[in-house]
């Protein structure tokens, strides 16, 4: 069975925030939510200060502590270590929210509209809230899976298709002839909070 | 390592609501444990005393989960909660909690029964229901401080001393919410005494335990933020005027001063303010520690509530 994992090549990341669109408008999260997300990092004191963009999402780890906080079961790993959430079983604790160590769950109380005040209003907007609604719901745990019905479908995940920089590698982090697998193994590839104990599966390739 | 002041994200998610939950839990178990322990040590005397803490116990934890319910995303879902309770603290609580009521609820119901009461003169049976009862008290007084602390990105709640900061503040508002209503319905004054005396003795102790605690969270990196949120930030104002000042300086002078009167009832009051405030400074100070990577420190960059605050208002439809 594959095991799937991510590679995000810093080097090549230039923080245009293209995976944060693309995710949003593949998955019509509502606003405030961002399963895709890019954090900012600076060094050194001015004049010599360096920039950095990270970005993030969730890292379908191998020891997800979500997985362990959630008390009725409702997340769950699939056969290929995808973590996902069962919407019929959350009740929406906020646990696994406090749990994540990189911040990856958003949950929202309702769908609101990008518009200030009121609904949704265009067809457009009505659309999403309506798919929102039938694949993540309101007052549940929602967070990124890897675009599994994308990829089911025969399509990248949204945020690699759409990085103009070709800063993201998907693929089995199994079999050590896949692009991922050559990438940690020769370009020092490391992953976020180690210490945590989680065994994430999104690496990233050092800035320089 | 960076030079520049990032701030981590704060948690929102758990609020007023599981601060009112995580308090009256505290003075619901607290105060049967006081009430057992009454009944344990003092005996007949002190029976006026036990019964109002023992009696005490449920109303509180049972109005206490009432919150949790409220701020439940789905609470339709919410008999779903004790199914895991392997791995979440979430589903040991709720077992545990449950377990507390029930205890409670026979004790309770035998102890104030009005057609003549059979546990009032049967005193083992009455001490081995309340043995048991106060083993269930006293783990969801301490459950909020486990599960809180399970969560590691938030550095300042993934400590040892939590546990021990809710006991501590717990037993002592529990005594405070005894001492309230025996003012009212007349237990000696020698009692009051003994009892705020105590009280007294767990306010210091719960002042060295909440210094210890903030000095350890100071001197972390990862909740140093947070400790400074607390002390100096945003939560400032609940910390020192609401816990310090309301919690533990005023109610400790008061009680000092004598355990009856309009100054018990003043302290007792102050001091179960200063205990939701506590709580809910702790809770408010959770911030998820920033990420480090490659010599950076990572963080989001704040934004303004408005995802799109240069829209405009919509023409009402």
């Amino acid at each position: 069975m594959a095991r799937y994992g991510m590679v995000i090549d810093l080097k090549r990341c230039y923080g245009c925030y293209s995976c944060v669109m693309g995710c949003k408008q593949a998955n019509h999260t509502p606003p405030g939510v961002f399963w895709s997300r890019v954090l900012r990092g600076e060094m050194g004191t001015y004049p010599s200060t360096v920039r950095q963009a990270l970005p993030v999402l969730c890292n379908q780890c191998e020891e997800p502590d979500c997985m362990k906080v959630c008390p009725t079961g409702a997340t769950y790993q699939t056969d290929d270590g995808i973590v996902r959430i069962d919407k019929n079983k959350c009740i929406g604790c906020k646990y696994c929210m406090m749990a994540c160590p990189y911040g990856a769950r958003y949950s929202v109380e309702e769908y609101k509209s990008y518009f200030p005040e009121g609904p949704p209003v265009s067809d457009y907007e009505k659309f999403c809230m309506q798919a929102w609604e039938e694949k993540s719901g309101n007052g549940v745990s929602t967070k990124c899976d890897f675009c599994i019905d994308r990829r089911a479908g025969g399509k990248d995940c949204a945020c690699i298709e759409v990085c103009p920089a070709k800063a993201r590698v998907f693929g089995d982090l199994d079999d050590p002839e896949s692009e991922i697998s050559y990438l940690i193994k020769t370009r020092r590839g490391f992953v976020l909070r180690p210490e945590v104990g989680t065994e994430p599966k999104v690496y990233y390739l050092p800035p320089r | 390592m960076s030079s520049v002041k990032l701030d981590g994200q704060v948690q929102t998610e758990w609020r007023w609501l599981i601060a009112a939950y995580l308090f009256l839990a505290g003075v619901g178990g607290g105060a049967y444990l006081a009430g057992v322990i009454a009944d344990l040590i003092g005996g007949a005397d002190w029976m006026t005393v036990s019964k109002i803490g023992v009696t005490l116990g449920l109303p509180c934890v049972l109005v206490g989960t009432m919150f949790l319910l409220v701020d439940l995303g789905t609470p339709t879902h919410a008999w779903r909660v004790w199914m895991k309770p392997k791995t979440s603290w979430i589903a040991r609580g709720t077992i545990i909690i449950v377990l507390f009521m029930i205890f409670a609820a026979i004790h309770t119901g035998w102890l104030v029964w009005p057609f003549g009461s059979p546990l009032a003169d049967d005193a083992s049976t009455r001490h081995l229901i309340g043995v048991h009862g106060d083993v269930f008290a006293f783990l969801p007084v301490i459950h909020k401080g486990l599960l809180m602390g399970y969560n590691q990105p938030i550095a300042l709640w993934h400590t040892a001393l939590l546990p021990v900061l809710f006991f501590v503040s717990a037993v002592s508002t529990g005594i405070m919410a005894v001492t309230l209503i025996g003012g009212r319905l007349g237990v000696a004054e020698s009692q009051l005494t003994i009892l705020a005396n105590i009280d007294v003795v767990l306010l210091v102790l719960e002042l060295f335990v909440l210094v210890v605690f903030l000095y350890n969270a100071y001197r972390t990196v990862e909740s140093r933020f947070s400790a400074q949120r607390i002390l100096s930030g945003p939560v400032a104002s609940a910390f020192w005027l609401g816990v310090i000042a309301c919690g533990l300086v005023i109610p400790f002078f008061l009680e000092l001063s004598g355990g009856h009167g309009v100054a018990a009832t003043l302290a007792a009051v102050l001091g179960l303010f200063g205990g939701l405030f506590l709580r809910f400074s702790i809770l408010a100070g959770g911030m998820i520690s920033p990420i480090v990577a490659g010599g950076f420190e990572f963080a989001r960059v704040a934004r303004t509530k408005d995802p799109m605050p240069a829209m405009g208002k919509l023409p009402p439809s």
